[in-house]
């Protein structure tokens, strides 16, 4: 059979891939966009970022409406839907989806739909509904994504032991919930669960929940999953799973001590792998990582001339828009340009209760890599704004390189954070000053004063705080 | 006392302070070097001006510092902190009105510091907007050689063009581009993994290895140039040391051979000013210069440095004698300045105290002529006919053709060649 040839072929139609075949696209490229879900939109609109928010927002009414109470409006008690809620989450995916299908064909990208195989360097066999196609290609971009691991100790077969995107499809409200894993996905479906009735569990292995992220913007979310959660267990081991009739026993380590517990479900959220065991990569000359990745350079370029990737499967920090950006520097880079991910901040969101947010260098890692830093921190308890939204548990703080005063990160934790960091970013990427931040005028009341407030604690000036900066 | 740093050299404003070599609470001696100033020149030492404690250092590895900035703080012995003027300087020209810097102003956009490297304590690039950012990749620009004017340094757009600007006038002046281009605007060629062939140790640079590295592409890429070979009779003049090196003993000078080189050069610079000269192409001159500043390279552990003999055609043998053991040691101990490592109009690279034959030594920039002499030997001549046993010193000449042309060489390199075969002892007679 005749291949079909084109001059980019994309992998993969998440934020990584639909991104670089629509730019490829607009640049005049002949584009084809492989994916094997029937729905476009990969991970991230599929079974990540898109689905994750739309239940936390419709559950965060459920907490909402009780601390209502102490503000003397009180609600009845909530009935709650499953099946209404599911449809409600599944209506966003599929509205989306097909947002990003007419916006391909609108672009004249061609979509095929089934899986990729990779025959050679050049080559891709797509397994389609309509048997095997072939696709001569120019460049690849492989935008595969990646996939919630599961141990294989866990792995009974058991639909109660579940990853994120089961979890995500809320087949039923839990009575105990185990989550095996304090990291980002973790807490933020625990909240959602614990919103919904469950008895939340969280098992972290660290010493801490959500590992890496500064220990002051985490301590605000672990002062409210203690609250919202039955337990956070650290430093606690899960050895072995077992099914005990409708519900899971779980053999955990903790202190040294060995213990059996049982719960009705148990998701496992321990990391996320590459999807790209079963794509071909043998036969190019594509490496992988000693992670498991697939190793490229900073110009997304593989060890195989003709083959890029993006996103997830290249490894690094799993962000969306991480992939978003790396697919235009990659149809940058194959246009001829000199474009490199490098020095580029990405921003990084925790939807938990309240939320975490943070862009550029951070406060620990500044001290790990020895970098001498001023951090200006402004508490939001100072902040009229945080207050009427009856959430004080919030805190900005800028990092600061202190002769320069020139703004090198931005950490945020508190309500509406993710909307909150964009104006961090702007500052870092222009290379933006601490005076900068405190001469632009902030409206009031509004959260985004907290940067403000922050940058005068800087000089110790603030208007509503006696701090200064810590060095 | 607040030590600030002094006038370095005409036309030298700022430096990179490549190493702070005191610590707070340390007892420091008058004259000992306090810290490491690497500047587009060179890299040098600065002195204390007293001594004391050291209470306070201001200043930090890696800054930019710019003259008359304060960099520690001293408690005199006996005396309490006070302020004084800059380090080893005199003091301020005079405390004039607020108009201070007329001359600096326009010169910070219109002619900008190409010499700029930018660096910061955290390892952060140069700050720039993002769309400043894509416009010097796509020109190749090297950001961090682009000096910012706004706040916290910051490049703007006009910074860019600014640079760009300069750089037209380099090339325009026909001047050094090449070298430009050659050491910064060029695409660095991408690291090699060598730990694939076997295990490997990296060593960061130090400030001093990148000066010597940059100058030497720079002279590399830049002259034309041409290596003379000769050999010298040094046996007579052997023999005039051997029998008057006591006498520069005793009064503390070490009569080395290098010293008759210096001596015989500068007297040989004196007769061809060629040699001793410089290209100025952008004004489309050659200049010549009343001076003969002799550099004469100096094996330091922490790599070549090539402090400068003033004057030398003015001196006899035994100041010169002792001039160079002076500052050879000065240099050994890196205590020498910024100044003794200018103004030199030609240099010597002896490497004879080592050993080797024939070598040919790079043109110290702008200068136009090098003399790479190797180590004496007795070799087997032919003297009036018969085979005779004489000591040859193996030199070699290295010249810009831009200005020496081949007979010129020559004749300046059989100058020195006689010179030192018929030197005269009323020369080495200390009197």
């Amino acid at each position: 059979m005749e291949p079909s040839k084109t001059e980019i072929v994309v992998l993969g139609a998440g934020p990584g891939g639909y991104a670089a075949a629509f730019y490829a696209a607009d640049r005049g490229k002949k584009v084809i966009l492989v994916e094997q879900n029937p729905r476009l939109g990969g991970v991230c609109l599929n079974a990540g970022c898109i689905p994750s928010k739309a239940l936390l927002h419709a559950t965060e009414i459920l907490r909402e409406a009780k601390d209502s109470a102490a503000r003397g409006i009180e609600f009845g008690a909530p009935k709650i839907d499953l099946d209404k809620l599911r449809t409600w989450k599944d209506s966003i995916l599929d509205k989306l989806g097909q947002g990003i299908k007419g916006l391909a064909q609108k672009r004249g990208v061609q979509l095929v739909h089934g899986r990729g195989h990779f025959e050679d360097s050049q080559t891709l066999r797509v397994e389609t509904a309509d048997g095997q196609k072939f696709i001569a290609y120019d460049t690849a971009i492989i935008a595969v994504g990646s996939k919630a691991a599961m141990p294989s100790a866990f792995d009974l077969g058991n639909k109660r032991i579940m990853t994120s995107t089961e979890a995500l499809e809320i087949q039923d409200v839990p009575g105990d919930l185990l989550v095996v894993g304090g990291g980002y996905i973790g807490m933020e479906l625990g909240t959602v669960y614990a919103a919904l009735g469950s008895k939340v569990v969280v098992l972290e292995v660290l010493p801490s929940i959500l590992t890496g992220i500064d220990p002051d913007l985490v301590r605000p979310v672990s002062r409210f999953a203690q609250k919202a959660f039955k337990e956070i267990r650290l430093n606690t081991k899960v050895l072995k799973m077992a099914t005990a009739g409708k519900r899971i026993k779980v053999t955990i380590q903790l202190a040294g001590e060995q213990r059996e517990e049982l719960y009705d479900r148990v998701l496992v959220s321990v990391g996320r792998m590459p999807n790209i065991s079963n794509i071909g990569l043998e036969h190019t000359k594509v490496t992988k990582d000693d992670k498991g990745f697939i190793k490229c350079n900073a110009r997304q370029q593989t060890d195989d001339p003709h083959i890029y990737a993006i996103g997830d499967a290249g490894g690094g920090v799993l962000l969306a828009h991480r992939a978003s950006k790396q697919a235009r520097i990659t149809v940058e880079a194959i246009l001829g340009e000199p474009s490199v991910f490098e020095n580029i901040v990405i921003p990084a969101v925790v939807f938990t209760q309240p939320e975490i947010a943070w862009c550029g260098l951070t406060e620990s890692e500044a001290k790990q890599k020895g970098i001498e830093v001023k951090v200006a921190k402004f508490l939001w308890g100072a902040s009229g704004r945080a207050l009427t939204l009856d959430r004080p548990d919030g805190l900005t703080k800028l990092i600061v390189e202190p002769e320069t005063e020139r703004i090198l990160g931005v950490g945020i934790v508190g309500s509406g954070a993710g909307e909150l960091i964009s104006e961090g970013v702007l500052a870092v990427e222009m290379g933006a000053t601490v005076r900068d931040i405190a001469d632009s005028v902030h409206p009031h009341p509004t959260l985004s004063e907290t940067l403000m407030e922050a940058a005068e604690v800087f000089y110790g000036t603030a208007t509503h705080t006696l701090s200064k900066p810590q060095a | 006392m607040d030590v600030k740093l002094p006038q370095l050299a005409e036309g030298v404003e700022s430096g990179t302070a490549v190493a702070i070599l005191v610590a707070e609470g340390q007892e420091i001696k008058k004259d000992q070097p306090i810290m490491e100033l690497e500047t587009q020149k060179a890299v040098g030492s600065i002195p204390a001006p007293a001594s004391g404690i050291v209470t306070k250092i201001h200043v930090k590895e890696g800054m930019e510092i710019s003259v008359g900035q304060l960099l520690i703080t001293i408690r005199e012995a006996g005396g309490e902190t006070a302020a004084s003027p800059p380090a080893g300087a005199p003091p301020p020209v005079e405390q004039r009105a607020p108009e201070a810097s007329p001359r600096r102003q326009p010169e910070s956009r219109e002619a900008p510091t190409l010499s700029h490297h930018y660096q910061s304590s955290s390892g952060a690039p140069p700050p720039a907007a993002p769309s400043i950012r894509k416009l010097a990749r796509d020109l190749d620009i090297d950001l961090t050689r682009v000096k910012g004017s706004e706040a916290g340094g910051r490049i703007v757009l006009e910074d860019l063009r600014a640079y760009i600007r300069g750089l037209q006038q380099i090339a325009d002046a026909g001047l050094t581009a090449q070298s430009m281009a050659a050491s910064s605007a060029a695409p660095r060629r991408e690291a090699e993994d060598f730990s694939k062939w076997g295990a490997v140790r990296r060593e960061k640079m130090s400030a001093l290895r990148r000066t010597v590295s940059r100058r030497m592409v720079e002279s590399w890429t830049t002259i034309p140039k041409i290596n003379q070979f000769d050999d010298a009779d040094i046996t007579a003049l052997l023999a005039l040391r051997k029998k008057h090196a006591p006498a520069y003993q005793k009064k503390g000078a070490h009569l080395t051979l290098t010293s008759f080189l210096l001596i015989t050069v500068a007297r040989a610079l004196v007769k061809h000013p060629r040699a001793n000269a410089s290209v100025d192409e952008g004004a489309g001159e050659i200049v010549f210069k009343d001076y003969r500043h002799i550099g004469v390279a100096v094996d330091t552990e922490a790599g070549l440095i090539v402090p400068v003999l003033r004057d030398v055609d003015k001196k006899n043998l035994f100041d010169i004698s002792r001039d160079l053991g002076a500052i050879t040691e000065k240099t050994r101990q890196r205590k020498i300045s910024l100044e003794e490592l200018q103004g030199g109009t030609f240099a010597i690279s002896n490497q004879g105290s080592i050993g080797g034959g024939h070598f040919t030594p790079i043109i110290y920039s702008p200068q136009v002529a090098i003399l790479g002499v190797g180590q004496g030997s007795p070799k087997p001549v032919v003297v009036d006919g018969k085979i005779a046993i004489r000591t040859l010193l193996p030199l070699c000449l290295s010249y810009d053709h831009r200005v020496l042309d081949g007979g010129d060489a020559v004749r300046f390199l059989r100058e020195i060649i006689a010179g030192l075969k018929s030197f005269a002892e009323d020369d080495v007679i200390i009197n």
